[in-house]
């Protein structure tokens, strides 16, 4: 959800199980935050936040991390989460979701982190996997298995992003279906889809770029059904916050994984009762 | 192999000025290294100059929005932010505009960048209880002048040599008509900008009501302020600052001589 949904989220109060927001758009006092907490009364809020900077090597900006836990304790949130990357570097906040290196030294970086954020925050958070374009020579970890094992240091959660390990795939030539059979079904707490786009490169390759501007494409579709049967019926939200459509569109896209997520429920609960 | 911290401040280089080779060499990719840097690089700047548009939008609407990109770029490189909560970035986007040579011919910029900036402290500034009218009445009258205040963190004052308020107005309404009729040498303006119920209101002030509001402002006594504005209305417009919450907190200072802000925190 973003600003220009707000009146119409108050006015429609639409037929939605839960709402995302990015946490740094609520750090401020006046309206936004007023909104948000009057949405909150009718709505579970997750707080998805894009600027801790989990991977910085030179330690999380302890000023962020305090206003992340004034919006939590004023928003009361049933999720928050953050991402695998990294954002500041020399106290310069550079405004993307940038890759690490897949080696011991950002694992041990990443998991200080996370164990840091959840004793200050007192709760579980869940980490997302990110969407990249470049991989690292002296990488030693596959991406998938830090994620594990992240969450296995930790105890953290997963945001499992669907469409993030398609374009990541896709971009190295990973197998998305060993990628997701990697993961611990049980640390799952959410998961993602986005669009995404394909751009073509001077040399004649093409590169996969996850710019959340429109719809899920069919593929990621269906590798969302493989990640519901190996994860069960998982909160989902469709992430489309560039070139926002109106809300009716937002809202159709959503019962789609819903309509997905029944099935994957179904199956679950007729393999528990076999 | 480079180290992470080596890495990271590698890219920050690549992504603010260009310069570094250290990530280039790092990549086990196909393709040139740079391809990919410039899709980081315009997320980023893609990223920064929203948030600049979002924090000054009548400036981008006065230049048009290539102007504006291009002047983010440089200020983006020269003074990216210090934190992910961008809401207040651009402090300091004022003064680069004013030395900005392509922005020189248009002389009141500079100062619809600074009302604007005023603008988004006042939006954003956090949720502060203000001082009730009430909590000073054990203060003894032989004490009073000895008040000291603490500005509400959404009130600030704007002083400009041009009717900013009024060029504001009309660049957000479009309204062309308004903007072609305000005369650029009606004087200068001090300006109280301050979130009232959630809206933004801006007031503009005489002279001695401003020295009166800008010495509270600074921290400094009650009757220092009253030696400022030398005004009979004065005690009046103090139950106007308090009725209008733009203060949070009080103190009685040792003297009647100033003392900071920061002592009333």
């Amino acid at each position: 959800m973003r600003f220009q949904h707000h009146q119409a989220v108050l006015d429609a109060r639409p037929d939605v199980p839960w709402m995302e927001v990015h946490t740094e758009n609520y750090m401020g006092g006046g309206a936004a935050i007023r909104c948000l907490e009057a949405i909150r009364r009718d709505i579970p809020i997750s707080l998805h936040g894009v600027g801790l900077s989990l991977g910085s090597a030179e330690g999380l900006d302890q000023a962020h991390l305090d206003r992340i836990r004034q919006v939590a304790e004023r928003i009361e949130p049933d999720l928050m989460s953050e991402h695998i990357a990294w954002s500041v570097s020399g106290g310069t906040y550079l405004a993307d979701l940038l890759p690490l290196p897949m080696t011991e030294e950002a694992l041990a970086v990443v998991c200080r982190h996370v164990d840091q954020v959840q004793s200050t925050l007192g709760r579980r958070i869940l980490v997302e996997n990110p969407s990249t374009y470049m991989q690292f020579r002296h990488s030693t970890i596959p991406e998938w298995e830090f994620m594990a094992a992240v969450a296995a240091h930790t105890s953290c959660g997963i945001l499992c992003d669907v469409n993030n390990i398609h374009v990541s795939a896709k971009n190295h030539r990973w197998d998305p279906l060993a990628y997701l059979a990697a993961l611990p079904p049980d640390a799952i707490g959410e998961i993602h889809l986005a669009g995404h786009s394909v751009r073509q490169l001077a040399d004649g390759g093409t590169l996969r770029i996850d710019d959340h501007a429109s719809r899920v494409i069919g593929e990621v579709w269906s590798l969302y059904e493989t990640a519901l049967r190996r994860f069960g019926p998982v909160p989902t939200l469709i992430e489309w916050d560039q070139n926002v459509p109106p809300l009716d569109v937002l809202v159709e896209e959503a019962h789609h994984a819903n309509v997905l997520m029944d099935v994957a429920g179904d199956e679950v609960r007729r393999a528990d009762a076999a | 192999m480079p180290t992470l911290l080596e890495i990271q401040t590698a890219m920050r280089r690549n992504l603010l000025d260009n310069g570094d080779p250290t990530v280039a060499a790092s990549l086990d990719d196909e393709f040139a290294p740079a391809d990919r840097l410039s899709i980081y690089r315009n997320t980023s700047r893609t990223a920064l100059t929203k948030a600049l548009s979002l924090n000054f939008p009548a400036v981008q609407r006065l230049v048009g929005e290539n102007f504006f990109a291009a002047a983010a770029d440089t200020f983006i490189t020269r003074v990216p932010p210090h934190t992910a909560w961008l809401d207040l970035y651009g402090e300091g986007f004022s003064e680069f505009l004013q030395s900005f040579e392509p922005a020189r011919a248009l002389l009141y910029l500079p100062d619809v960048a600074r009302l604007e900036h005023a603008i988004s402290r006042a939006l954003h500034a956090l949720d502060v209880k203000p001082l009730e009218y009430s909590q000073l009445l054990d203060v003894e009258p032989s004490l009073q002048g000895r008040l000291c205040f603490a500005p509400h963190p959404s009130v600030s004052l704007v002083f400009s040599l041009y009717p900013v308020d009024a060029i504001w107005r009309a660049v957000l309404a479009r309204d062309d008509a308004a903007l072609a009729a305000i005369d650029l040498s009606a004087g200068s303006v001090w300006l109280l900008v301050e979130r009232y119920d959630s809206e933004i209101k801006i007031t503009q002030m005489g002279e001695r009501q401003r020295k009166f509001a800008e010495a509270l402002f600074a921290g400094q006594s009650l009757s220092a302020a009253l030696a400022a504005a030398d005004d009979p209305d004065a005690p009046a417009w103090l139950a106007a600052h308090l009725t209008a919450g733009h203060f949070t907190d009080f103190a009685l200072s040792n003297s009647e001589r100033p003392v900071a802000a920061e002592h009333l925190q």
